[in-house]
């Protein structure tokens, strides 16, 4: 059964149509992003997922509920980050966290082990008796994050996570939404390409308030490779040995009178092991550029074309 | 009621912790106090009804600072989406913000008893319009939280919520006046709905079922109003 079902979602404010005939179903632990520039939808698709805000037309079910018809029961099976993180300034996390779970009904023990649970899992406890108002950016989302795991969701939401974010806690972040994903599904926003390819096991592209695509993503990057003509009949083999399994090399058109190979490999990392492989090949290498992930190159293609129905 | 007692609680608690309440109170207090103390050294009489007058105007001028803050500055710090993507209802989200404005007024006009016990211990007032009297300054306050509610869910923005909410309040209370240039019936009609001359019966000692129906018809159409404004659009 999908956990998130849109058909036909439009919503307008007045004249202006912010979201245009959107369908897309979300499976079972499956993470979708959504992907788009600012004012392309995603968080007004999200504030009627969570139930915000109802649409003009169209029908949204969480978890088999339609979110306008059964709202309640809807929501209840959802947690939800927004965008910026809000919370309460004047309260302490330990209270925030009780508080929440109580208005989704968990009381007395039950409350207590969430609680915990969900301190444990984000890293909270050194904090638990902090005021929220004086935590940093990262530990504040870190907060937000755990109220809408308390009442262990089928579908978890979140609207721009890693904005304001530094590196570090960017990557913590991710890594903390990833481990997540063995639990729940999880709709996320962004309008940064590499997060979505990295967060995400689908892409859904927006523009202007209509849907474009929904894609999967493949953690991939691609690698282009110059070299001499001379040694190019040699760089081939060169290339599939200093390549890790499975990746694909594709022959691109000379340019400046060097051969050229487009090597597309499922790490992003692995741009530095195949410089150091072919240096010990010693194979001299004129250019080796990155040239960016699938998802871009997807992002670019599907955005440069008519939005289709 | 888990969820209901759940957001009572955060909002006293709220209120309770914020200096604005605290300055509301103090104000109230030491006016009501001085002019408490000035009446009956003057004039020397045992009654509460110039307080209840007081407190009327009082509560008119300060109620908006109570409520521009409750739903306007959810919204603008994005708080009211976390509750309304929970389970909460709206209608438990406007009840427990009145219910905790209204603890707090009940605390804070509850304090000006004092008064009434000096009268006891040393005078003998007429016990019928102190009630009255307190019963109608407690209605008047319910009925402006519940509209200062309503405006305070229109908008993120604080002062606006504070100087519209005056602004309605002091028409609605002095809308009686508007009478005296408007032939018959309309005229009547505007003074049912004055405030202040459905207050006068309660502070005077003379309670009647048509002023406590008014108020609390006015309770419940603020409150409906605030749920409406929240209601997802």
């Amino acid at each position: 059964m999908m956990v998130v079902s849109l058909e036909g979602l439009s919503k307008s404010y007045g004249s202006r149509l912010a979201v245009d005939d959107v369908s897309f179903d979300v499976g079972q632990r499956e993470v979708m992003g959504l992907l788009g520039p600012n004012g392309s939808g995603k968080t007004t698709i999200l504030r009627i997922l969570t139930g915000c805000l109802s649409p003009s037309a169209g029908t949204v079910r969480v978890a088999g509920f339609d979110v306008v018809q059964e709202g309640r029961a809807a929501r209840r099976r959802i947690g939800y980050v927004p965008e910026d993180a809000p919370l309460y300034p004047q309260m302490r996390v330990n209270e925030f966290l009780a508080f929440m779970g109580r208005l989704r009904g968990l009381d007395g023990k039950k409350l207590q082990q969430s609680v915990g649970l969900a301190r444990e899992r984000l890293g909270l406890n050194d904090v638990a008796e902090t005021i929220v108002g004086r935590l940093s950016r990262g530990y504040r989302q870190r907060v937000c994050l755990a109220q809408a795991l308390l009442h262990e969701p089928d579908l978890l939401v979140l609207d721009e996570p890693t904005n304001g974010l530094d590196p570090r806690q960017i990557i913590e972040f991710r890594d903390l939404v990833r481990g997540l994903a063995d639990q729940c599904s999880i709709v996320v926003t962004s309008h940064i390409l590499t997060e979505i390819a990295r967060l995400a096991d689908r892409v859904a592209i927006l523009l202007g308030g209509r849907l474009l695509a929904v894609r999967p993503v493949k953690a991939s990057t691609s690698v282009r490779v110059r070299v001499p003509m001379d040694i190019a009949p040699a760089i081939v083999s060169a290339l599939r040995t200093a390549t890790e399994a499975g990746a694909e090399i594709v022959e691109e058109p000379q340019t400046d009178g060097l051969a050229c190979w487009r090597v597309r490999m499922a790490e992003p990392e692995g741009l530095s092991q195949l410089v150091a492989r072919l240096g010990a090949a010693g194979i001299g290498v004129v250019e080796l550029s990155e040239t960016g992930t699938d998802l871009e190159e997807t992002f670019l293609a599907v955005t440069s074309r008519k939005a289709v129905h | 009621m888990t969820i209901l007692r759940a957001l009572t609680i955060k909002e006293i608690r709220a209120l309770f912790v914020s200096p604005i309440a605290y300055a509301v109170v103090a104000v109230f207090l030491v006016l009501n106090g001085y002019s408490f103390v000035m009446t009956l050294v003057m004039a020397k009489q045992a009654t509460l009804v110039h307080i209840f007058f007081q407190s009327a105007m009082l509560l008119v001028l300060l109620v908006p600072l109570i409520t521009m803050r409750q739903l306007a500055e959810e919204r603008r710090g994005g708080t009211l989406e976390l509750l309304m993507s929970s389970p909460a209802p709206e209608i438990d989200i406007v009840l427990a913000k009145f219910a905790a404005a209204m603890v707090l007024l009940a605390a804070m006009i509850g304090l000006t008893f004092s008064y009434a016990v000096v009268l006891g211990l040393f005078g003998k007032p007429d016990w019928g319009p102190v009630y009255s009297g307190y019963l109608g300054v407690l209605l008047l306050a319910g009925a402006l939280v519940a509209i200062g509610l309503a405006i305070s869910a229109l908008t993120s923005n604080q002062i606006v919520a504070a100087v519209v909410s005056l602004g309605v309040f002091g028409f609605l209370w002095s809308i009686d006046s508007l009478a005296a240039l408007l032939p018959a019936p309309i005229d009547n009609w505007f003074i049912g709905l004055s405030l202040m001359a459905r207050f006068t019966p309660f502070a005077l000692g003379a309670m009647y079922t048509s002023d406590a129906g008014f108020f609390v018809c006015v309770i419940l159409l603020g409150l409906f109003l605030a749920v409406r404004a929240l209601v997802r659009r």
